[in-house]
Order: C-alpha cells, then sequence, then structure tokens
C-alpha cells in the first residue's frame, strides 16, 4: 500500500512538472525556478543514528493569467545511497504524524489567487506568516511543522502547507486577512530511529533490552472531517510608525502532544515487539494576540503577544508509569495529558552593528497559567536567541552565528555556518549544530545530534 | 574752461562707447550657486519619480568574477514631497521576488521594509541602513531611494569643468548630518543637471567613485542609461545598466502596498 500511495504520489508530482511547462506557454507572465541540493552529515556522536547524504530538489512556478496567479512548490529528497528495505518515493501525506525522511515529495504549496470586489482571494495549499518573531513565532498557528530534521532547517522549511482559503484585504494604511482550513492537517514528525526523531519515556525502558526489535509508536486517528474541525482565523494590521496587529485563531494546537494508551509487548519470531502505548493527540485552542514593529533608530523592534485558552502539554516523563521491568503483555500507562491557559509573549531587535552585519537578539516566555507540578515545564519557560550574521566581500561570503538558551533547564544550542557563493547559481555551505541540555528539554532531547553539515547547492 | 570742455567732450564719448558697448555685448549669465543647482537637478529627480525601470545590476570582483541581478523598481509620487518606490529582484534565484518598498512622507521622512521570501516576512529598515550596500553591491539604498531633502545638505560649487566633452559644475555637497560619507564631489552636466560622476570620501580619502555614462532623453527627462560604481578600497565595482525605462507612468496604489511586497508586484 506504501509503495502504492509512493507511485500515486510521484505520479501527482510528475503530472504537475508536467503540466507547468503548460501553463506556461498559455500564461501572460511566468516564472520556472529550481533547486537542487546535495548534503551530508558528519555526527560527532558514533553512538547517534547516522544519516545517509541526500539529495533535495525544488521546483517553483509562478504564472499569471490576467487577473489569476498560480504559485506552487513541489520538493522531493532522495538518501544516497538509500535504505534498500524501502521502495518507492512516499508522497507526503496530508493525514499522518510519522512520515519517511529519506525518501520523498511533497507538495509544499499550491495556490490559485484571484482578486475580487477589492479582495485578495486565495485558494490551495499555504503557508502563512503571521506575527513577528523569528524562529519561535507567537501567532503563526495555522501551519503544523515537520520535525523532520528539526532545528537544522529554517523556519519556513519545517512549515506544512495546509489546504486553505483565504481573503485579503487593503484599505490604506490598513490591512485584514481572513483565513480558513477547512480540515486539520497534522504535524509530522519523523519515523522512529531516525535521526531527528524523539521517542519519549520507551527509550529509556527498551534501551538495554535487547529482545525488543520493533518500537513502533501508533497513529491517531485525525479528527472528522467536518466543518466543526476547522481552524478559523483573522489579522487585521495597521501601518504607521508602529505598525500593530491584532490575531485570533481557533482551531488545532500545531504543536505536538501525546496521549497515552497502554504499553504493549508482544513476541515475533524476530523478537519482542513493543507498542509503546501513546499516540499523538490533537487539541483545539482560542488564541487572541497582538503584534507590532518599529524602528527607534538604528534599531527594528518586534514583538508579539498571544493568550492561549485550553493548551494541552504532557506530564514530565517519569511519571507515565512506564514499568520498571519489561515483560510481555499490556501495561495500561497514566493519563499524560493537562490543559491549561498560556501567556505567551516576546520581543526582538535587528541591528546593524556594521554594514553587511545584521545582529538579532530575540527573547520570549511562555507562561503556563494553571501550572500542576507534574509538568516538566516551569511556569515561565524563557526561550532566549541570538543571531550574527555577516557578509563578506560584498555579500560573496556569508558566515552565520546563532545561540539559543532555554535557561529554566540548562539547555543551549549553538549552531555557525558560512557560505561560499561560487556564481549566481552555485553555493556552497557549511554549518554546525551544538545542542546540549536534559533529556525533556527542547535541546536537550536532541544532544546526541551534534553535527557538522555540508551543501552544495545549484538554483536556477 | 576749454580744456575743461574738451575733457568733458572726452568723457561724454568714453561713457557713449561704454553705453554702446554694454548696448551690444550680452550680460554676464548669472552665476547659479551650489544649492540652485541642486535644485535643478532635484526637480528632474521629482518629476522622473512616476516611473518603471528594469535594470541589469553587474558585481565584480577584484578578481574578475562577476555576479548579476536583474530588478524592476516602480515609483508614483504623490501629493507634496510624497512618493512610494517598489523595487524588485528577478534574479538571480537566491534574490528572486525579493524586494523592498518605501513610503517617503517627505523627502527625509521614509519608511522602508524589506521582503524576503525565503521567510515569507516583511521586515522594517531603519533609515539608518541607507547608507549600506544595496544587496551586496557598490550603490546603496539611499541610491535607489528617491530624491534626497536638500536641507539635509550644503552645496559649494568648486569649479566649472568639462569632463567627456560635456560641461560640468565640479560641487562639493557636506551631509549636516553624520552619514557614511562624510562629502561627496560631483560633476553635474551644465546643460541637463543630471550627474556625470560622483566621488565620496570618507574624511580625506576618497572611498566610492560613481560615473554616469550613455545620457539619454526619454521623455523630456536625461536619464544616465549606464552608472558605475568603484570600491577605491576594495577593488569591487558594479554596474547597472537601464534595460527599459517608461516614465510619467500612473501605477495604482495597490502597488506600493506590503501585501504587492509579498507577492513581488504582481
Amino acid at each position: 500500500m506504501a509503495v502504492l500511495r509512493g507511485y500515486l504520489g510521484l505520479a501527482i508530482s510528475g503530472f504537475i512538472i508536467w503540466v507547468t511547462p503548460c501553463i506556461a506557454r498559455a500564461a501572460d507572465d511566468v516564472s520556472l525556478a529550481g533547486r537542487v541540493k546535495l548534503s551530508g552529515d558528519y555526527a560527532f556522536d558514533r553512538q547517534s543514528v547516522k544519516e545517509d547524504p541526500s539529495l533535495t530538489a525544488r521546483l517553483v512556478f509562478d504564472g499569471r493569467q490576467d487577473a489569476w496567479l498560480l504559485h506552487s512548490q513541489v520538493e522531493g529528497s532522495w538518501e544516497i545511497p538509500g535504505d534498500d528495505d524501502r521502495q518507492g518515493i512516499a508522497f507526503k501525506r496530508f493525514n499522518a504524524v510519522y512520515q519517511d525522511e529519506s525518501r520523498f515529495l511533497e507538495l509544499k504549496e499550491l495556490v490559485v489567487e484571484r482578486q475580487l470586489g477589492g479582495i485578495d482571494w486565495r485558494f490551495g495549499v499555504q503557508r502563512f506568516a503571521w506575527g513577528r518573531l523569528d524562529e519561535y513565532p507567537i501567532n503563526d498557528l495555522f501551519n503544523p511543522w515537520d520535525y523532520g530534521k528539526f532545528l537544522v532547517k529554517p523556519m519556513e522549511e519545517r512549515k506544512i502547507g495546509v489546504p486553505a482559503l483565504s481573503a485579503a484585504l487593503g484599505r490604506q494604511d490598513w490591512t485584514s486577512q481572513l483565513v480558513w482550513v477547512p480540515w486539520y492537517i497534522p504535524y509530522r514528525l519523523p519515523e522512529p530511529g531516525s535521526r531527528w526523531s524523539v521517542t519519549p519515556a520507551i527509550t529509556t525502558i527498551t534501551a538495554g533490552h535487547n529482545s525488543i526489535v520493533e518500537n513502533t509508536p501508533q497513529e491517531e486517528d485525525l479528527p472528522a472531517r467536518t466543518l466543526d474541525n476547522g481552524s478559523i482565523g483573522f489579522r487585521v494590521q495597521r501601518l504607521g510608525e508602529i505598525e500593530a496587529a491584532v490575531n485570533f485563531f481557533h482551531g488545532f494546537d500545531p504543536r505536538p502532544v501525546f496521549r497515552t494508551t497502554s504499553l504493549t509487548v508482544t513476541e515475533s519470531a524476530a523478537g519482542w515487539v513493543a507498542s509503546p502505548g501513546y499516540v499523538p493527540s490533537f487539541h483545539k485552542i482560542t488564541a487572541i494576540g497582538l503584534d507590532a514593529a518599529t524602528v527607534a533608530g538604528p534599531f527594528s523592534l518586534r514583538g508579539e503577544a498571544a493568550y492561549t485558552g485550553n493548551r494541552v502539554f504532557n506530564v514530565r516523563q517519569e511519571l507515565w508509569r512506564y514499568p520498571e521491568t519489561q515483560s510481555q503483555g499490556v501495561t495500561p500507562l497514566n493519563p499524560i495529558e493537562i490543559d491549561s491557559d498560556t501567556l505567551d509573549y516576546g520581543i526582538a531587535a535587528d541591528y546593524r552593528p556594521f554594514e553587511d552585519g545584521l545582529l538579532t537578539v530575540q527573547a520570549q516566555q511562555t507562561m503556563i497559567l494553571d501550572r500542576p507540578d507534574t509538568l516538566y515545564e516551569r511556569r515561565v519557560e524563557t526561550l532566549i536567541w541570538a543571531s550574527l550574521k555577516v557578509g563578506w566581500l560584498n555579500q560573496k561570503v556569508e558566515t552565520s552565528l546563532s545561540l539559543a538558551s532555554n535557561p529554566e533547564h540548562g539547555a543551549d544550542m549553538v549552531k555557525a555556518g558560512a557560505m561560499y557563493i561560487f556564481s549566481d547559481s552555485w553555493k556552497a555551505e557549511i554549518t554546525a549544530i551544538f545542542l546540549s541540555g536534559p533529556p525533556q528539554s527542547l535541546f536537550g532531547r536532541y544532544a546526541a545530534n551534534d553535527q557538522i553539515g555540508l551543501e552544495v547547492v545549484y538554483q536556477w | 574752461m576749454n580744456s575743461l570742455f574738451v575733457t568733458d567732450w572726452k568723457l561724454m564719448l568714453l561713457a557713449g562707447c561704454i553705453l554702446a558697448l554694454t548696448l551690444f555685448i550680452p550680460a554676464p549669465v548669472q552665476a547659479m550657486s551650489g544649492r540652485q543647482v541642486y535644485e535643478k537637478v532635484h526637480e528632474l529627480r521629482t518629476r522622473g519619480l512616476d516611473r518603471q525601470t528594469e535594470f541589469t545590476m553587474t558585481l565584480f570582483d577584484k578578481g574578475g568574477g562577476t555576479r548579476s541581478r536583474t530588478a524592476v523598481e516602480y515609483g508614483k509620487k504623490a501629493e507634496g514631497e510624497t512618493y512610494k518606490v517598489l523595487v524588485v529582484f528577478k534574479t538571480p534565484p537566491d534574490l528572486c521576488d525579493v524586494g523592498f518598498l518605501i513610503h517617503a512622507r517627505t523627502f527625509s521622512d521614509r519608511d522602508l521594509w524589506a521582503y524576503f521570501p525565503e521567510f515569507k516576512r516583511i521586515r522594517r529598515i531603519p533609515t539608518t541602513s541607507q547608507d549600506d550596500s544595496f544587496f551586496g553591491s557598490d550603490f546603496s539604498y539611499d541610491d535607489f531611494g528617491g530624491p534626497p531633502n536638500l536641507d539635509d545638505y550644503t552645496f559649494t560649487i568648486l569649479r566649472e569643468e568639462v569632463l567627456d566633452s560635456r560641461p560640468c559644475y565640479v560641487i562639493e555637497v557636506t551631509p549636516k548630518v553624520p552619514r557614511k560619507w562624510s562629502r561627496n564631489q560631483a560633476w553635474v552636466d551644465k546643460e541637463l543637471f543630471v550627474h556625470r560622476k560622483i566621488v565620496s570620501y570618507q574624511g580625506k580619502e576618497p572611498y566610492r567613485d560613481g560615473t554616469f555614462t550613455d545620457v539619454r532623453i526619454v521623455d523630456d527627462l536625461p536619464t544616465p542609461f549606464r552608472m558605475e560604481m568603484k570600491n577605491l578600497k576594495t577593488g569591487h565595482r558594479t554596474e547597472v545598466a537601464i534595460e527599459e525605462i517608461h516614465y510619467h507612468t500612473s501605477f495604482p496604489d495597490d502597488l506600493f502596498t506590503q501585501r504587492s511586497l509579498e507577492r513581488a508586484g504582481k
């Protein structure tokens, strides 16, 4: 079935690639851009899960015919030499959480736009960018994230395009946007056993248990595709000395949480098979937020805040009630979901300390208003993030350094990169990432994933 | 008495000759001040704000390597000193659909935004960055930002000089507030009132050298079709060639919104 889906995905992507030039011939104004990237990583921790080098291709098409606009972005990735056990190419699905990162095709965006009655109508698979903060925005809730290669990918590449209808209206200094996502699209997690997968407590149970040969989290049924289970939001923004916007969102929380079922260990010919007893969980939230931006002297200042009702958190993993010793059979686990309202707020400043240098400093906090002691997260969780990007030799060389810290748990991330632009089409980048912290913290859960990566990119 | 008469007669004859000469010899042109020259330059630039320009920008490394960018600039003049500019890059792939938008309330008070499609976010740029490199080139954001506020500068004519067979005023332009360039020396065409050359200084040292050639009259407006800016410190240089330009355009206000910036003016 998976193979069939893979070929179906390939066929759909092939169709898009084939039909695109046909539309291009018919349209008034078209552009077709592409990118091929060869990348590979060296893992510092020899015990950590390795990734094969991969080839990633992206095709972006824009076409305009009269008042119609069509925009599409398709992406595919193939590991080299690839896992021989896998066959075909999986098409990234809109109805599954755990998805293969090694060979896939993904429809990132496919949008048709038309202006009618002074309103820009957009229909199709879209990605939105609400709010003002980088990396961990507060009001940007429509697009769930793909956690495959999380923290290595830029934020915009983490976003999963969602089928949506949006309408935008601009009147002088005012802009308003209404978005409706008719059905729920879940976040994506890498398959267990892959480099950027996060497997909660069961890992500690099974780590020393050689007889467990498979540890497969189960998919959860998605909310029914009814009007009730869509997401809706609006944003009203005003330009001025201080640009400010009000945001409203009602829909499913894009952040991953789990609910427990039962730990089930069965025997197969090869050994024990464990079903770890938790499944992805989906919850509706309501968020009301504000964001603003202004300039003050040499600083570009940004900030946003949101009050969110009914967010769900998981309790500390040691409270999930995994048994001390593993045995065959079914072991019920504790309920692990806690809901609480939250208040998120953050500010950021951009500053150019010198020409071709951009320093960004950002601080944000999440206040869990009804926090019980069973949560790993503290009542106030802080994330401080700083980034310095510098262009050299008229931006032929670009270097970057990012530091992130979650001081409540002593979790940190350091990312450094250097990119050399050979020509308008060719460039190469080397990036190193170092992560540390306790196992359940934002960065600490990937502490074994320190790595250095190399990318060679060809664009046209 | 007689001698006095003779003297008076000679004096009257002399006065008559001088009077006659003054009637037939054209009066010397009233010399322009540096400020007046720049008012002319400013007037032409302001008249040219309603326009669409397609241009190619080529960056030359000291070692001979080149990179190129193509872009479209849209401009719209409104009442008073108000104007709007949208610049959108078409190539290279890295910069495709990257744009920046200017809303000028006056010649000295502008809002700047930049949009990077990779991040799908619009950022406000402080006007203190206006002297920074324009997307890796040797031009600055300010070079693409519309006419300056003349009251922010002092203008002194240093001399008159013929440059490439064109008579020019050589004018020292000094910002009243600290800027990246402590002063500029500009060669302004005496007939067309366009720049032919600008040398910018940091302290006493010349830092960049710009030349403006291939001046053509388009819709009554003199327009340099080729501009070169050379960084005298690094040896890097940038050429801008106008591929196509149309003045007296009349774009809708919708083209100069953040939403339009996000859609690369489409």
